[in-house]
């Protein structure tokens, strides 16, 4: 099958929120991305967070394999550390083979639930 | 001798001893203690440093007897052999493993020295399975006075009572004589599952399975259950988890999980009735106020009661309950906001990791405190294994 994305991505206005309301883990508020991997080979997919008062931290390495999408919880990132909850941060992402990258949040805090979505920012390679 | 910085496995404990030394002969270890009791000075005995409390923490002399490896005497019959002290617990698994001799349980990690998993009264998961310690059935050692002893429990049992958690103030070990089994395969799965199934079958989980332990994910709230039964035996069903590991194998391979991470960790022992209770107040204490930057789990075993008087599991069947945070973050905030829930439910911290406790608190956890301190005083009249740190460890103020 047809490798279809980019292999460089970003996003900027990464803030994962703290307050839940409801059920976990179904409605424990988050970021995530959605990493469709449409190539014959699998996606070693590297993260690095960048914050606005330290050095970048990273890479978390994370597997999509062939074929197949994986949704990854930014708040359940542990390696090489923990991502804070309610701090503002970015993410660059990058992959051995095209992928396509989504990035979503999901805020429990409020009495209703509020969802947001956006494609992730794809890098053009350098001319 | 060597003047430099040491640090232990996490990071988290540094310091510059007055001298590292490694000794190749046991003459040259009771050389050394005597000198040392001669011109007043500490010793301390280090194995590789996976402990984060400040055990081996001096200024002054630091031993290593990486230098003492092997295993000897293996009795197929009463299923014992010596191991030297200088063996971690993954090199004694293999090396036991090629007389047929297996250690009953370890840990998740095997990297420790089996001195120091033994001193500190380390130990795996398993409601009939007891602490490393338990395994310590003869030594060879020098005491604070180079004197060499050589006994075994069947010449002194209430000896090897204050012996197998001793944190190397009654002497320096040189071999011990391990109760070991013949060796054994397991089977291990792990499946994640909402927390609430966990604990729902808490109860029939423990009692069914050989080992059993959970992880509890603080930010997603969903548990991770571990299970090891004997190749053969029934393992569960568990419909409501899904299958995340299985290994099959030798129990020196399949005891351990492999930890490339490396985190600092504060746990304390709970008599067993108190562990769901306890975890729930310490599970509701993160969700409320730390999870924000701790995304650790928090892992909850069981352990059988032994007779050790500084054993954290002296005397009761208990629930060991560990945080976990990256090596390198700020970790005392967030276990110093959480070990006073371990005391309120009766927790006796363990020796090897986090803790705050001094003499005069830890005295009232350990009923037999003061029968371990004739031993120790027996064997170490001088204090040439008491650093400060073990002094305030040991010593309550007057």
């Amino acid at each position: 099958m047809k490798a279809i994305g980019k292999i460089d991505w970003a996003f900027s206005a990464g803030r994962i929120p703290f307050k839940n309301n409801g059920e976990e883990p179904e409605f424990i508020s988050h970021d995530k991305i959605a990493v469709l991997n449409t190539s014959e080979e699998n996606a070693i997919v590297e993260l690095l967070i960048f914050y606005e008062d330290q050095k970048p931290v990273g890479t978390y390495e994370i597997l999509v394999r062939a074929k197949r999408l994986r949704k990854i919880r930014f708040n359940d990132l542990i390696a090489p550390e923990a991502v804070q909850l309610e701090r503002n941060y970015s993410c660059l992402i990058q992959t051995n083979v095209p992928v396509v990258i989504q990035f979503s949040r999901m805020n429990t805090g409020a009495n209703s639930n509020a969802e947001m979505s956006t494609i992730a920012f794809p890098v053009e390679p350098e001319k | 001798m060597r003047e430099e910085e040491w640090k232990n496995w996490s990071g988290s404990l540094s310091f510059k001893p007055g001298a590292i030394l490694t000794p190749e002969s046991e003459e040259e270890i009771v050389q050394l203690v005597k000198r040392a009791r001669r011109e007043k000075r500490k010793l301390r005995v280090v194995g590789v440093g996976h402990s984060s409390s400040p055990l081996v923490k001096t200024d002054d002399i630091l031993l290593s007897l990486k230098h003492f490896k092997g295993v000897e005497a293996p009795d197929l019959e009463k299923n014992r052999a010596t191991v030297l002290a200088g063996m971690t617990v993954k090199e004694a698994g293999k090396d036991l493993y090629r007389y047929g001799l297996a250690m009953h349980n370890t840990g998740d990690v095997d990297v420790q020295t089996i001195a120091g998993a033994i001193g500190t009264g380390t130990h795996g998961t398993g409601r009939e399975l007891r602490n490393l310690s338990s395994m310590l059935v003869g030594v060879r050692m020098i005491t604070g006075t180079g004197e060499i002893i050589d006994t075994n429990i069947e010449e002194d049992e209430e000896l090897f009572r204050a012996l197998r958690v001793a944190m190397g103030t009654c002497g320096i070990f040189i071999k011990m004589r391990l109760q070991l089994q013949p060796f054994f395969r397991l089977t291990r799965k792990e499946w994640c599952v909402p927390l609430d199934k966990c604990l729902g079958n808490l109860e029939e989980l423990q009692e069914r399975n050989r080992n059993f332990d959970f992880y509890w994910y603080p930010r997603s709230d969903m548990a991770k259950i571990r299970v090891m039964n004997k190749e053969g035996e029934k393992m569960p069903e568990i419909p409501y988890g899904k299958l995340t590991f299985k290994k099959e194998g030798d129990s020196h391979k399949v005891l351990p999980r492999s930890r490339h991470l490396k985190f600092d960790e504060m746990e304390y022992a709970l008599p067993a009735k108190n562990g769901p209770e306890c975890f729930l107040e310490v599970r509701r204490e993160i969700k409320q106020k730390w999870r924000k930057g701790v995304a650790w789990r928090v892992l909850y075993r069981t352990i059988k009661a032994d007779d050790a008087f500084l054993s954290s599991m002296y005397g009761r069947d208990s629930v060991t309950i560990s945080l976990h945070h990256n090596a390198g973050l700020p970790f005392w905030e967030y276990f110093k906001a959480i070990e006073p829930i371990f005391r309120r439910y009766g927790g006796r911290p363990h020796w090897g990791k986090k803790h705050r406790l001094k003499a005069a608190e830890l005295k009232e956890l350990f009923p037999c405190w003061d029968d371990f301190q004739k031993y120790r005083e027996r064997f170490d009249p001088d204090k040439v294994f008491l650093s400060p740190y073990m002094e305030e460890l040991l010593i309550p103020e007057e």
